[in-house]
């Protein structure tokens, strides 16, 4: 399943399977499934992070430029 | 003719009396002996010299036979007094009471007494022109008129400015140089007008009510620095009452520092230079983009900022908590195994050594029962001829052969009797 829903969808499914981690509920069966879920959760969190970025950058100047004007 | 006491009986040409009048009046009232004259101006006109009607003050000018001093100051020495005058604020018209000082003349051609002004009481005029003013702004006051323009609410961003000034003086360009350089698009609609002398007043009032009418943000009247004289306009009635019936708030900036025209007291707003005018109005401007772009544009930019660190750190901590959680899940484990392994490995050498010691106890157990240790204790075991092992009388016969096992061998033997045994 790649599909990781939208961002605070995905942050909380994240949570969770770092929450089961750190509650040593992880079989080592289960181990490999939820590495591999979280790691595309991260990707794809990743991923839009850095696309927004992109656009950030794109649009800052023009904010900054609103800023310096006088 | 009759003899008069006082008078005399020569008989005088025309010209002959007026030279002796001229001489009477001269000892008495002529350059030599000059008088000073208080009284109301009923009209002045200047053209050159200037010349001025003086009545008593306060007279009525339906009254015909009210006295009048025809007055007049020739062009030199007018010109000085002009200027003083105008310095401080004052302009010869009727209604002013004013103290001359000068003599009487004789102007025989038309059979007229006049009187010649030397000077006139400048300070006199102050007090009067200050009276004045006192008494119009009390007027004013009274009606409600002072503060009739500052409750007129002004646009949060006033960019179309209605101004009122004369192009080509300082006061227009410092004015017009603040909005140009402010960096915002300023829309000026200037209505000329002057801005000094006797035609000002009427031409700001047309003005002020030109751009009210207009549709302006605000109205600004600019003046640069000068004299009193030249800034009495803005102290003039007519002005007042138009800044006060003006719906579109009117801003001044009129003269140097310390001036107050009675312009400002009515103003909306009153700057005390066209140069601060301008700065207020850019910084009216100033705060409102401040308020509603750039503080809003930099809170974007903080909480985008923000935002993105906060997201960048999470994803980071959550892909290092998820390789530690990993490796720590996956040592836990294998600390499990080795464990696991070592009991085990402990558990089977325990278990073997325990086997090992019944083993030998139970070899040591069947040891005793070894048939051949039997045997050669003198123990034998005898088998039918089926080979089977003859443990009862009932497995053999009397008279059968049965083999017979011995420690070192066997031998054949007959049964000849079988014999109970009593329990």
């Amino acid at each position: 399943m790649s599909d990781v829903g939208n961002w605070n969808d995905a942050a909380s499914e994240l949570d969770a399977i770092v929450a089961s981690f750190d509650e040593g509920e992880v079989s080592v069966d289960e181990l490999f499934v939820k590495l591999e879920r979280a790691t595309t959760i991260i990707e794809s969190l990743e991923a839009r992070l850095d696309a927004t970025k992109a656009k950030v950058d794109e649009l800052a100047p023009r904010l900054s430029k609103v800023l310096e004007s006088e | 003719m009759e003899d008069d006491s006082s008078g005399s009986d020569e008989v005088l040409e025309v010209g002959a009396f007026y030279q002796l009048l001229t001489a009477q009046l001269e000892s008495a009232f002529g350059r030599r002996h000059p008088h000073w004259v208080r009284g109301e101006i009923a009209k002045v006109y200047e053209k050159g010299h200037v010349y001025v009607d003086l009545v008593d003050a306060g007279s009525a000018s339906s009254d015909a036979k009210r006295p009048v001093l025809n007055a007049h100051c020739w062009a030199t020495p007018w010109a000085p007094l002009k200027k003083k005058l105008a310095a401080e604020g004052v302009t010869l018209s009727a209604g002013l009471i004013v103290n001359l000082f000068g003599y009487v003349d004789v102007y025989a051609p038309q059979g007229r007494i006049g009187f010649t002004i030397t000077q006139i009481d400048v300070q006199g005029l102050l007090g009067d022109v200050a009276r004045r003013r006192a008494e119009l702004i009390a007027r004013l006051t009274a009606e409600g008129l002072l503060e009739a323009n500052k409750k007129v609410t002004i646009s949060p961003v006033p960019l179309r400015v209605g101004l009122v000034a004369s192009p080509g003086t300082e006061g227009y360009s410092d004015f017009t140089g603040q909005l140009l350089h402010s960096g915002y698009g300023f829309h000026v609609i200037l209505v000329k007008s002057a801005v000094q002398g006797e035609a000002a007043p009427a031409q700001i009032v047309a003005a002020i009510q030109t751009l009210d009418a207009h549709g302006v943000d605000i109205i600004c009247v600019v003046r640069g620095g000068g004299s009193k004289g030249d800034l009495a306009c803005f102290d003039d009635e007519r002005v007042a009452r138009a800044i006060a019936a003006s719906s579109t708030p009117v801003f001044t900036g009129i003269g140097h520092t310390g001036d107050e025209s009675i312009a400002d007291l009515m103003a909306h707003t009153r700057a005390i230079t066209p140069t601060k005018l301008g700065e207020e109005i850019a910084g009216i401007v100033r705060g409102w983009h401040d308020r509603h772009v750039r503080l809003p544009s930099q809170r974007v930019l903080d909480a985008t900022t923000e935002i993105l660190d906060e997201a960048t750190e999470y994803v980071a901590e959550r892909r290092r908590t998820m390789i530690f959680a990993v490796r720590d899940r996956l040592r836990a484990e294998q600390r499990h195994l080795v464990s696991t392994r070592a009991g085990l490995v402990t558990h089977s050498r325990h278990l073997l050594t325990s086997s090992a010691r019944t083993l030998a106890s139970h070899r040591a157990l069947l040891s005793a029962y070894d048939p051949k240790r039997r045997l050669a204790q003198g123990w034998s075991i005898v088998t039918g001829r089926d080979g089977v092992v003859v443990t009862s009388l009932d497995d053999v016969t009397v008279g059968e052969t049965v083999s017979v096992l011995v420690s070192d061998g066997s031998f054949e033997s007959t049964v000849s009797e079988k014999t109970g045994v009593t329990p």
